[in-house]
């Protein structure tokens, strides 16, 4: 398979990868990249569970080919909490016991992340709808939802 | 209740961090040194006789390192919760869509996926069962043995025909529920890696202990030998209780002797992990003028598919819960579950108690409309308490919450849902 | 038009394996800085079971929860623990870990009581303190208390195992003892039915749950909320089609399951009616989370629009068609 040659900015580092041209970012930043947060639950762009940020929007990585974030700037959960210090969203889901199995999560962080990006004073709703591209099975949203405005009132 | 330090508290999950940090290790995330990758052949009719399955071509694709199939199966090749019915990789007959043909071992899932196209699988179809009717006809052939009939079990306490006679209010309805699919937003993933006799596992599950028991089998190896060690679990809601790929990553890795991974996609999952029980239930209800409930008869039918996964406890545990929490003296319930060539059934969160609650709640609103009651007030009339006697005669000697869950519920949705002075 | 109605949804669920034997066991040793490991068998598949653990063990030494370490569900170090399932692991898995916690506390008493020059019976072990009850000059610190057990060549270790007392169901009239006890619990919904579209929105469920004994409250919620969105799903959503055995419509793009966006208002009431044989009274509650959601959907159906539903899932396509039926 042909390789192609990417820069891009991951994680607040630019960084410069060869990658198969027809690879998917999510298989690029597990594989290549060692990005194992981003997690494949469909492979068709419906669970959420493998966002990302790709210059402050939110993307299913396993919709998208690696050459596509050529220039970009690509955030995962890696990239959230800096020298063991966690982004305020982290702690706000364990503070509300948002996390059970745990699979949803960082998709879940990522989507409530670029919604700050773009709005730091969410409602509610907002909040809600932002999120609703994000499957999980487990909680029924209620404390995830609460994580985000506990985060969002910090 | 209790004066306690620690009991009761919202403490720290002890799994939070690290699934917040991303870095909690899920099966799909493991990795070893020189680790191959797994991909099942499966079967795309719901019932044939298997003639032939010729892997040699998948065998001659440059990456590919093993592809197996029955004839390298060293151990028991049925496993199973319960019954041992289901093959590991089918040796006779495919019994449903999705059963697992063969298994190949690659150096890249691309090549593992690419080899599963070059095996030629040989069969003559035959006409599926795929209805309780047609699994019951005498003349039908038998996904199993001799019969279709999985279970057949009947509950008698007292007798609901003369008490029926003593009923002022009957009510009589037939309910009928659906398939439903866990997904759980983990797919089934595993790694095995087979070092110095000994055969680890890594999977995700609800039972590794189970798991150890049908890779030794499979395997023939003694269970100490074998060490099974649950991942990070995706959730599994009773989905992840069946064998999925571990006894197929076990198998791969002691032929080639290298660290293998399967990673189930979504498709496949679906299809082949266990469903809801889809159950049809009649149900008779009887009660005096005042609410008082005397006679509950139901007749169970359900479809449990393919394989038994763990139809039996769900027929057990339907059957002992469909007449509800309520204190009833004559209860009889009938349960017929019958093999089809349908998608295997399975447990699911509540093992045929959603599917039976449906039933005995929507009769208690249809009695307390005849009789003119309340839905609260008929329940609470007949809610069990301490001392009452279940219709397996269980007599029930300590915390029977049930009238205080109503009384809270209505005292709240007083405040957040009844308008005012409306008690339904 | 939009017309609300509200239902009610009862349940039991008995806890563990119907009229079967399903023992669960733990090892639990306290090392010598005061830290504790506890080998639980028992599969934590993110409902907190290992959490659960940790709590029980807490509480049975004496220790902070933070204290204990918990490692689960590896057959080369833990001992069988059963299936995740059946709401089973915090009421067995949890006595069985209540159980060994005790046996090795009965060492660290054993101990304590001989440094002290007490009887065994006036030793407490609470919140990380080691003292003689009704004097407190008599006291000591967790790390002290492992020195004393170290010079005297003793390790604080437990087993522990348990099964629920119940019976075989006999094969005529299945009579016996299923289960050791049961969980019970009440639904109480409101929805909005839009008779134009069928469409059918739930609004709101009030869902109290007798769970014996809360362990971590805050997970306990987490399990009735996540069961009521499944619930939802189970009443009103979730439809696979099947076709001659095949499954017609196998991902997440045609077998929906609700977002963040579907979900009502949930008030989950715990409510705490102890069994005396659980782990400080704990019975279980994640199944019995899902089961009363949808027949209390179906009855606040029956009472917005006046049809009762006998089949799930009640879908638009089946609002419609009944209400029209109801018509002519």
């Amino acid at each position: 398979m042909s390789k192609v040659k990417i820069s891009f900015n991951l994680n607040y580092e630019d960084i410069v990868v060869e990658v198969e041209s027809n690879k998917r970012l999510l298989d690029m930043l597990r594989e290549d990249l060692n990005m194992k947060s981003v997690k494949e639950g469909c492979g068709e762009g419906e669970c959420g569970a493998c966002t990302v940020i790709v210059d402050g929007i939110t993307v299913t990585s396993c919709t998208v080919l690696a050459p596509q974030v050529d220039g970009c700037s690509v955030i995962t959960l890696e990239g959230l909490s800096k020298d063991g210090e966690l982004d305020k969203l982290q702690e706000s889901f364990m503070e509300a016991g948002a996390v059970q199995c745990g699979f949803c999560t960082p998709g879940m962080i990522l989507s409530a992340k670029a919604l700050f990006m773009k709005n730091p004073k969410p409602s509610k709703d907002e909040i809600k709808r932002a999120m609703s591209g994000n499957l999980c099975r487990c909680t029924g949203y209620k404390k995830i939802v609460e994580a985000v405005e506990i985060a969002r009132d910090k | 209740m209790g004066n306690f330090n620690i009991i009761g508290k919202s403490v720290e999950k002890k799994d939070s961090l690290s699934k917040v940090l991303g870095t909690a290790q899920f099966a799909a995330d493991i990795e070893f040194e020189n680790m191959l990758y797994g991909a099942v052949k499966r079967s795309e009719v719901p019932s044939a006789i298997l003639k032939n399955v010729d892997v040699s071509k998948a065998k001659a694709l440059p990456g590919v390192v093993s592809v197996l199939t029955y004839k390298d199966i060293t151990g028991g090749n049925r496993i199973g919760i319960i019954i041992k019915d289901e093959p590991v990789l089918v040796d006779d007959n495919i019994r449903r869509i999705g059963d697992a043909l063969a298994i190949v071992a690659a150096e890249t899932k691309e090549i593992a996926e690419e080899a599963l196209k070059l095996i030629e699988v040989e069969y003559e179809e035959l006409e599926p069962i795929l209805s309780i009717e047609d699994a019951l006809k005498e003349e039908s052939r038998k996904v199993h043995g001799k019969t279709n009939v999985l279970q057949e079990k009947h509950l008698i306490k007292g007798d609901v025909d003369e008490a029926f006679k003593e009923c002022d209010i009957i009510v009589e309805n037939t309910y009928k529920t659906n398939y439903v699919a866990h997904m759980f937003i983990e797919p089934e993933a595993g790694v095995a890696k087979y070092e110095n006799g000994i055969m680890s596992v890594w999977c995700s599950t609800q039972n590794p202990h189970f798991d150890r028991g049908e890779v030794a089998r499979t395997l023939n190896m003694p269970q100490n030998k074998v060490r099974v060690i649950q991942a990070v679990t995706g959730g599994g809601f009773g989905g992840k209780l069946d064998i999925s790929v571990q006894c197929h990553i076990a198998l791969l890795s002691y032929y080639t002797g290298r660290p293998v991974k399967i990673v189930t996609n979504r498709e496949d999952s679906m299809k082949v992990s266990s469903k809801r029980h889809p159950i049809e239930m009649k149900v008779k209800t009887g009660a005096k003028k005042d609410g008082t409930i005397l006679a509950y008869e139901a007749k169970l039918t359900s479809d449990t598919g393919a394989y038994a996964s763990y139809g039996p406890a769900v027929v057990a545990r339907a059957m002992t819960h469909i007449s509800g929490p309520y204190r009833i003296p004559n209860v009889r319930i009938d349960a017929t579950f019958v093999y089809t060539n349908n998608p295997m059934a399975g447990a699911y969160r509540g093992f045929g108690v959603p599917q039976a609650a449906i039933a005995h709640e929507g009769q208690m609103d249809a009695l307390a409309e005849k009789i003119g009651m309340s839905p609260i007030e008929i329940r609470l009339k007949n809610a069990l308490r301490v001392g009452d006697c279940t219709p397996t005669n269980q007599k029930l000697n300590d915390s029977i919450g049930i009238v205080e869950t109503i009384e809270k519920a209505v005292e709240k949705s007083k405040e957040v849902i009844f308008n005012e002075g409306e008690v339904k | 038009m939009k017309k609300k109605g509200t239902g009610i949804g009862c349940m039991w669920y008995g806890i563990g394996n119907t009229g079967l034997p399903n023992p669960a066991a733990a090892f639990v040793e306290v090392h010598s800085d005061g830290s504790v490991t506890a080998l639980v068998g028992c599969a934590d598949i993110g409902q907190g079971s290992s959490t659960v653990m940790a709590q029980i063990v807490a509480e049975t030494l004496g220790v902070k929860y933070e204290a204990v370490n918990v490692t689960a569900a590896d057959t080369g170090v833990t001992p069988e623990g059963g299936a995740t399932s059946a709401s089973r692991q915090t009421y067995i898995s949890g006595n069985a870990c209540c159980e060994a916690a005790k046996v090795a506390k009965k060492i660290l008493v054993e101990v304590a009581a001989d440094a002290f020059g007490v009887e065994q019976d006036e030793v407490e072990i609470k919140n990380n303190n080691v003292f003689v009850k009704n004097d407190e000059s008599k006291q000591m610190d967790f790390l002290t208390l492992m020195g004393e057990l170290k010079k005297r060549g003793k390790i604080a270790l437990g087993s522990g195992s348990f099964n629920p007392d119940t019976t075989s169901l006999d094969p005529v009239d299945m009579h016996g003892n299923p289960y050791a006890c049961y969980a019970f619990a009440t639904h109480i919904v409101e929805v909005e039915v839009d008779t134009d579209t069928g469409q059918v929105d739930v609004l709101k469920i009030v869902a109290a749950h007798d769970v014996g004994q809360a362990i971590n409250a805050q997970m306990v919620e987490a399990q009735i909320e996540g069961g009521c969105a499944m619930g939802i799903g189970f009443a009103v959503l979730e439809e696979l089609e099947l076709e001659k055995g095949a499954i017609k419509n196998p991902g997440f793009s045609k077998y929906l399951i609700n977002t963040a966006m579907d979900m009502p208002e949930i008030y989950p009431i715990i409510v705490e009616d102890p069994t005396s044989t659980g782990p400080f009274g704990a019975k279980g509650v994640g199944e019995p989370a899902l089961i009363p959601v949808a027949p209390a959907i179906l009855n606040a159906i029956y009472d917005a629009i006046g049809v009762r539903f006998t089949e799930v899932p009640v879908t638009p396509r089946k609002i419609i068609e009944a209400l029209s039926e109801k018509q002519n």
